[in-house]
């Protein structure tokens, strides 16, 4: 009960944030001078009147702040109530609409429809890959504080902190897809669509093909949560390990297995977890790299060919998408706080 | 009583003789002194720093006596000529390294494909990682600073509007504000100058969110109290009193963030948006290197390891200077 009005709590405090990222990121679009026809229209001979065609079309040709509400779609409800001048305006981002893409003439949420699932597939499979190996490594560095075993995941961690995740890319490609032809260089399979669509007879050989093609990419995202994470768990481990219950629980004689599972290991999870939630923003910085060295269809290779190709709504959906993304994920982050710490109480009344 | 305490405060600042002090700038250094790894950081960003001062000054030299030839011909090798190559892009004369085939100790790491020597804009390099690195980490760290201790500091409604602001900007991650902030404000001329300023507003948010925490528990000592009570202005006691005894975690963060602002320009030049050619940049370099991974993997190799050596000094010393900061740890 509390955690579900935790939860609906925290999606209200971040309405405020989801309409700040869309001005900000309006505001930043249309910082550029000029506007998106004539950008549009550079190389062509076009009359004044296309261009005002074009422009009543899109909007364009109204104000701003007008542009805006249009765009955020409390125009298309203060129409709907009957306000006189917004009568007739269309659906913005409330009514689920995020606008239309001049360059690939669709709908914006069609496309992001199409290009968030591979993002995401690429995201999740980076931290899995991240939580996977980091915590392990961690809880040993712990338990061998000092040792040669801590040293190297020291190491480790100091390299994956400081190394650029597109470089790691191009390093895996050259050495497995290019020297060693091992994996593929580039392209995901997805799961979810039919296998003979990629040439293949089964489903199971698609789930294959799908995590060959997904290995590179993901050590690649993966490497520097690996290692913050693997940090955080390391330092955690060892102050659970310096507590006075664990050291009573030595006393008594209980195995040190057990303690490390039972008495140690949950409590030091918080930390892992508050982070994994903070680093929701670099990965996903990291995924648009990602995605361009591996030239994989997602939200990120959309937002840089959004900019390369001046398209406004199309930027500015991606990255409201991409903002939106994150929020819901730091949500997601923190209600899970309450299945691994049943002492956080979420602002309940005792 | 309040006022000896700061006066206290001021004396260990100052590393006072004869006080066990286990604070302040001189105890600071011995620890990292004491500190291997924390040692070896510094080198490393002595290094760095150095090249990069080195090579500027020499190219503003050769800047300001072209003609010479001796400047030219590094000039030459740095930047490309516009009257010997009119169209760079078309004449393929790339070089691998000396240890491959058809390599020479005249190029020891090769050139690229307008026949520059490699070795040269590595080092040259150095300059846009080093300077953006840290101007662009101190532009969000002055923002952070101001708008975290305004907050904190007043409260209320100022808190509540700087903090969701400060929310919403961090909510957009900072590649793609700064990707979207250099692109459209330049007016699709993206620009390094457009890139420090792109990074410095990305990161106010960190700096904002960890002074205003501290601020909260420093507007509460005594002897804010007390400046307060003698009537200082506000103003004042936020820029003699809260902000300096707050500072020494912000401080941590910046070298560790300069280390992020690398990695965050790196990327953004290797996509395009940063430093533009024919400056030479070591993502910039990655984004060249990246359309010859077949024929010569050897030239990704040398920007990224640059790259690495320099984020991986700014990391060492970070951590150096958090443990020696953190009184917890002894």
């Amino acid at each position: 009960m509390g955690l579900l009005r935790y939860t609906l709590n925290r999606v209200l405090q971040s309405i405020p944030v989801m309409f700040g990222i869309a001005v900000i990121t309006f505001l930043l679009v249309n910082s550029m001078p000029g506007n998106p026809v004539d950008i549009m229209l550079a190389e062509q001979e076009a009359s004044p009147e296309l261009i005002a065609a074009i422009e009543a079309r899109y909007g364009l040709d109204e104000p701003l702040h007008i542009q805006f509400l249009n765009y955020i779609g409390l125009s298309w409800i203060l129409g709907a109530v009957g306000i006189p001048g917004f009568v007739g305006s269309p659906p913005g981002i409330l009514q689920g609409d995020l606008g239309f893409s001049m360059y690939y003439e669709r709908p914006v949420a069609d496309l992001m429809l199409t290009r968030l699932p591979p993002t995401l597939l690429l995201m999740i499979s980076a931290f899995a890959f991240a939580i996977a190996t980091a915590v392990p490594l961690g809880v040993l560095a712990a338990k061998r504080r000092n040792q040669p075993a801590d040293h190297v995941s020291r190491v480790v961690a100091l390299i994956g902190v400081s190394t650029p995740s597109f470089w790691i890319g191009i390093m895996l490609i050259i050495l497995f897809s290019v020297q060693l032809g091992w994996l593929p260089s580039g392209r995901l399979v997805y799961p979810w669509r039919d296998p003979s669509h990629y040439g293949l007879t089964s489903q199971w050989e698609l789930y294959y093909q799908t995590v060959r093609h997904l290995i590179l990419p993901m050590v690649a995202l993966g490497t520097l949560q690996m290692a913050t994470i693997m940090r955080v768990e390391r330092s955690s481990m060892i102050e659970s390990l310096q507590k006075e219950y664990v050291q009573l629980a030595r006393a008594y004689g209980v195995s040190e297995r057990k303690i490390m599972r039972k008495h140690a290991f949950r409590p030091s999870q918080l930390p892992v977890v508050t982070l994994i939630g903070l680093n929701l923003t670099s990965a996903i910085g990291g995924a648009v790299l990602i995605e361009m060295v591996f030239s994989i269809n997602g939200m990120g290779r959309l937002l840089i060919q959004a900019i390369q190709t001046h398209d406004y709504q199309l930027t500015i959906g991606t990255t409201v998408v991409i903002g939106f993304v994150f929020v819901i994920g730091v949500i997601i982050t923190d209600i899970s706080y309450a299945y691994i710490d049943p002492r956080v109480s979420y602002g309940e009344e005792n | 009583m309040a006022i000896g305490e700061q006066q206290t405060q001021e004396d260990s600042d100052g590393g006072g003789d004869g006080v066990e002090a286990n604070v302040g700038w001189r105890y600071t250094l011995d620890k990292i002194k004491s500190d291997a790894t924390a040692r070896f950081g510094l080198y490393v960003i002595a290094a760095v720093a150095t090249v990069a001062i080195v090579t500027t000054i020499d190219a503003n030299l050769s800047r300001l006596t072209l003609g010479r030839v001796e400047d030219f011909a590094l000039a030459e090798s740095v930047w490309y000529h516009p009257e010997r190559h009119p169209d760079p892009g078309t004449t393929e004369r790339r070089m691998p390294p000396f240890f491959v085939e058809g390599g020479s100790l005249e190029h020891p790491l090769g050139t690229d494909r307008n026949g520059r020597d490699y070795i040269s804009r590595l080092v040259y390099g150095t300059r846009i990682s080093f300077f953006v690195g840290i101007v662009a980490t101190a532009l969000g760290m002055l923002g952070g600073v101001l708008i975290g201790a305004v907050s904190g500091y007043y409260g209320g409604w100022i808190d509540d509007v700087l903090m969701r602001a400060v929310e919403t900007l961090y909510a957009i991650p900072p590649l793609v504000l700064v990707i979207v902030f250099t692109v459209f404000v330049s007016g699709g001329d993206p620009d390094i100058t457009y890139a420090v300023f792109g990074v410095g507003i990305a990161f106010i948010p960190v700096f904002a969110r960890l002074i205003r925490s501290r601020v909260l528990s420093v507007r509460e000592m005594d002897y804010v109290e007390a400046a307060r009570a003698t009537g200082v202005k506000d103003r004042d006691i936020l820029r003699r009193h809260v902000i300096p005894n707050s500072f020494a975690p912000v401080l941590v963060l910046a070298t560790l963030q300069i280390g992020v602002t690398i990695l965050i320009v790196a990327g953004l030049s290797f996509l395009g948006y940063g430093a533009q050619p024919p400056t030479p940049d070591w993502g910039e370099m990655l984004r060249i290197s990246h359309q010859y991974m077949h024929s010569n993997p050897w030239m990704s190799i040398w920007p990224g390891l640059a790259i690495l050596i320099t984020i991986m000094g700014f990391n060492l010393f970070g951590d150096g200077l958090q443990d020696a900061l953190d009184p917890r740890i002894k």
